[in-house]
């Protein structure tokens, strides 16, 4: 097992992203599905590192602005998202708090700070762990949409809580600013290239 | 080369051509899924999604939640509730909500039963290579089985304000979510390919 690993790469192929068809590396269509066909996905890093900056600073806003606002018998009341959380956890319903707090809080930010240290990491050629960092991607990628869970939640309760003047309940703008750092991560994930982990390794074992 | 696939994840070339039906593939040197092989894919995918396809339709004619308090009611189906986002002046949010709960997985589903259909016709059809593009292009953007979840949430949030039920519409979503996760496990994107180029081949 100590020869190099054969990696698509290495044998001048380039693998369709649509169909995982391989071609010879210089063309530049897929001769199976017509798709566009690159070696690695095009300015990988930058697009995503532009991405997240942009999903970080709708973050901010998203989260220190009301999601909703509650009109209970003529007395308004905004909530954030970690408002919600809160209230949640006075109302007794511990569990279901902790999906939101999971969901809208953890999730999003570990996934801006995982996608930030995978760059940094690719960016660096760092040799470490590349199994554990490919895992990382993956867990990121697969998670990314269950943070829309409190978007829906407030879509749920808008349409639904109409009570004229006994209990209402309106969006806030922190809905369509989340809705927004949930979108632009998924796309962040999407734009990364996970190769780049691996694509270091086989010039170190060969300098070995 | 004909059954070796690039890892999606670290570029490894592995060969596939050993996984049987039932059975799937995960590349040695990362750990990432490569292939999942099934050979009666095409009768799954088209019972999955001609049946959530159905379950979609009940979903949306009736009642999904309703609400009362004091006397005083509110009622919604599936489409009234991205439609309320939209008159509270949030359209982005609502078209957003409407496309990853409804749109996209119905559009995905659809396309699924017409590929898979034209697949076992066992003929190549020009319409394959679009429609395979189209189902796998959407299927990541589907948050069908997140608005569930979303549903049991709002419903534990609203319970202590007033009475809720629980329409006849949402175990209809619920099953409908259910055959959309059946259906989209189902169809693996190298197998298909391979299928829709060997058709191609004839």
């Amino acid at each position: 097992m100590s020869d190099l690993p054969a990696t698509a790469a290495k044998s001048h192929l380039a693998a369709c992203h649509m169909c995982l068809k391989l071609a010879s590396a210089d063309v530049h269509q897929c001769p199976r599905c017509g798709s566009a066909m690159h070696l690695r996905k095009h300015d990988s890093l930058q697009r995503t590192l532009a991405l997240l900056i942009t999903a970080c600073l709708l973050y901010i806003p998203a989260n220190l602005y009301p999601i909703m606002y509650t009109d209970s018998l003529g007395s308004a009341e905004a909530s954030t998202i970690m408002g919600g959380v809160v209230l949640l956890i006075n109302l007794g319903s511990a569990p279901v708090a902790l999906v939101i707090f999971i969901f809208s809080v953890m999730v999003p930010s570990a996934k801006l700070m995982a996608m930030f240290y995978l760059v940094w990491s690719v960016q660096r050629q760092s040799p470490i762990d590349r199994r554990k960092r490919s895992t990382l991607y993956r867990i990121t990628e697969f998670v990314g949409k269950w943070s829309m869970v409190d978007i829906f939640v407030v879509t749920i309760l808008v349409a639904l809580v109409q009570l004229g003047g006994l209990l209402t309940i309106q969006p806030g703008i922190a809905a369509l600013l989340f809705a927004g750092v949930v979108t632009i991560t998924m796309i962040a994930a999407e734009n990364f290239d996970s190769r780049l982990i691996w694509d270091n390794m086989e010039e170190e074992n060969s300098a070995n | 080369m004909g059954s070796e696939i690039a890892c999606q994840s670290c570029d490894l070339l592995v060969n596939v051509a050993a996984t049987k039906h039932g059975q799937s593939a995960s590349c040695p040197r990362c750990g990432g899924f490569l292939t999942r092989c099934y050979d009666n894919t095409d009768q799954r995918v088209l019972a999955f999604a001609s049946a959530g396809l159905m379950f979609l339709a009940f979903a949306s004619s009736y009642s999904f939640l309703s609400l009362s308090r004091s006397g005083v009611e509110s009622k919604i189906t599936l489409l009234q509730a991205p439609a309320a986002l939209w008159s509270y002046g949030m359209p982005e949010v609502g078209a957003l909500v409407a496309a990853f709960i409804i749109v996209i997985p119905a559009t995905v589903l659809t396309m699924m039963a017409v590929l898979c259909f034209l697949i076992n016709q066992g003929r190549y059809n020009p319409w394959l290579v679009p429609l395979a593009k189209g189902v796998f292009l959407g299927q990541h953007w589907s948050m069908v089985e997140v608005f569930i979840i979303a549903v049991i949430v709002a419903l534990v949030k609203i319970a202590a304000m007033a009475t809720v039920v629980i329409g006849i519409s949402f175990w209809a979503y619920a099953a409908f979510a259910i055959c959309f996760t059946l259906a989209v496990s189902s169809l693996d994107r190298y197998q298909c390919w391979e299928r829709i180029e060997a058709l191609r081949a004839q």
